[in-house]
């Protein structure tokens, strides 16, 4: 096959396939800067996807739990050696993924005659301030996306993770147009909320292009509630506290849940 | 090819490595010490090690939850080294570690101590057990038995903590440098000035006014402050309260909410009040 390159590039091709089929059902998660945090939130899931890392790093992801536990327990383990031997101010989100995550897996990815890491993960590290929040979404072939500045956008103070590209764009589109930072939980918590519906939405329909009405989302939304659990974890700013990292349950969530 | 992030093996087994095990992994701790005490031509040989731990630690349990004391000097042989050092260390939210002993030992412990419980907690998706806690102190000094051996690196500590389950009630444990664990129902005391200090604590428990676990804040402040002044009377490696450069012992508290440490103001009020 080394000899055959064009052979390699279908074999990459069938892979890429076969992951995204793979990834298809994954629920929507959705996370969100707030004035006093970060919020991650999914909805309706049979097993734990939103996970906390180390003092000031959280992971979202979908994919298959053996990857996604791997990738994870690998993440944990550079993070809390890293801190260990430095300080924990010098455990970055930014080189924990470019430098370590973001290789493997895309070597992964590419040889052909080995696994992949089927998994689609989402990180957010808290800042001192909203302005200084970092998303990095990290996908099965070690492509890195960010809401931070780039030469090519400006900063969002949100990200989203889809099982297909078009849930996610539009989950996207969707936070872009409602959603403002800098703002209360509660605002984050029902923004997080419609985001997560929208990406539902459009992995139920499958080929949805326009956002949906709002009125429909809303009552996407109390149906889906009524059915399913909040799975929900915050990364609290307050600088007093090392570890900021704290899962909220779904009885607390509800309580703030007001239409 | 590329290294794997993750061992197979590891991802095998069901549970991760503990810290330390990790660190050694990846080179980032000393092994453990080997304790030598057959010599090469296989006599045993007989070493015997100074006490090194020249400090006084205190520890009991009042209606608050437990107190933890430590003094604030650092020697070095007759040589005062340093005379705000923090025994009295958090290793998370309701953990405690105080120690006697040689400080860059003791602070290395406490540092793997305290990644070693978020480093469960984060693999393992659930809190690490009290008697787990305690367990993973007595390793790291058993570790360290060695060095101990050389007559280096002698750490001697208390433990305290809250225990949420199954009975929500604070505990407290005192260490030997072996790493043996002895849970005490009231008070424990370590460093070259415990002797005075477990007495005037025995006294108080059995004769004073009531019993230590009886005791308000600041009536066990009082207490604990006393006891620090006394064994600085007699124990030169023990700093006591300093009066003319204004240097209190560090006191934390840990109760069901958490660690309080005590502001150096409240701690100066008593002690005018009711020790100076």
């Amino acid at each position: 096959m080394i000899e055959e390159p064009y052979r390699w590039v279908e074999a990459i091709a069938n892979r890429r396939e076969y992951i995204e089929a793979q990834l298809v059902s994954g629920s929507p998660i959705a996370a969100l800067g707030y004035r006093d945090g970060i919020l991650f939130l999914t909805l309706g899931q049979a097993r734990q996807k939103i996970f906390e890392i180390y003092d000031r790093i959280a992971m979202g992801a979908i994919g298959h739990p053996g990857d996604i536990e791997r990738l994870r327990m690998a993440a944990i383990e550079l993070a809390s050696t890293e801190g260990f031997t430095r300080s924990t101010a010098d455990v970055s989100l930014r080189r924990l993924v470019h430098y370590s995550l973001s290789p493997v897996m895309k070597s992964a990815f590419e040889q052909v005659y080995g696994a992949p890491y089927l998994a689609r993960m989402l990180f957010a590290e808290v800042g001192e301030r909203p302005e200084e929040d970092l998303f990095l979404r990290v996908e099965y072939d070690g492509e890195i996306a960010t809401s931070g500045t780039t030469f090519a956008q400006t900063r969002q103070d949100f990200a989203a993770l889809s099982g297909t590209r078009q849930s996610r764009e539009l989950m996207e589109s969707f936070l872009k147009a409602e959603y403002a930072p800098d703002t209360s939980f509660e605002a984050a918590l029902k923004s997080a909320l419609d985001a997560w519906s929208v990406g539902h939405m459009a992995l139920q329909t499958g080929d949805a292009k326009e956002l949906p009405e709002r009125s429909a989302v809303t009552k996407y939304r109390l149906e889906q509630l009524a059915n399913s659990g909040i799975e929900a974890g915050i990364l609290e700013r307050d600088p007093s506290r090392g570890i900021r990292y704290r899962a909220l349950l779904d009885a607390e969530l509800r309580a703030l849940i007001h239409d | 090819m590329e290294a794997p992030l993750v061992r197979p093996d590891q991802t095998f087994s069901g549970a991760a490595d503990d810290f330390p095990t990790l660190l050694r992994r990846k080179g980032l701790l000393g092994p453990a010490a080997i304790v030598d005490a057959v010599g090469p031509v296989g006599k045993l040989q007989q070493r015997s090690w100074e006490p090194t731990e020249a400090t006084t630690i205190l520890a009991f349990k009042f209606s608050g939850g437990v107190l933890v004391a430590g003094d604030r000097r650092a020697t070095s042989g007759n040589t005062v080294v340093y005379d705000r050092a923090d025994k009295v260390l958090e290793i998370d939210r309701h953990s405690i570690m105080a120690i006697a002993g040689v400080p860059a030992t003791a602070w290395e412990m406490a540092r793997v101590l305290e990644h070693s419980f978020q480093y469960f907690r984060r693999t393992q998706l659930q809190e690490m057990s009290v008697d787990g806690k305690v367990r993973a102190l007595s390793k790291l000094l058993r570790d360290n038995f060695g060095f101990v051996m050389q007559g280096v690196g002698m750490v001697v500590p208390i433990f305290a903590t809250y225990d949420s389950n199954p009975k929500p009630e604070a505990r407290l444990y005192f260490y030997d440098a072996m790493g043996a664990q002895f849970e005490v129902t009231d008070y424990a005391a370590t460093g070259s000035g415990s002797p005075s200090v477990r007495g005037i604590l025995y006294y108080q428990n059995n004769w004073g006014a009531k019993p230590l676990q009886k005791l308000s804040e600041d009536e066990a402040v009082s207490i604990a402050l006393r006891a620090l002044d006394t064994a600085a009377e007699s124990d030169t490696s023990t700093g006591g309260v300093d009066r003319s450069g204004k240097i209190y012992p560090l006191i934390k508290i840990v109760s069901r909410e958490g660690i309080t440490t005590l502001p150096e103001t409240k701690i100066a009020a008593v002690f005018k009040k009711t020790v100076a």
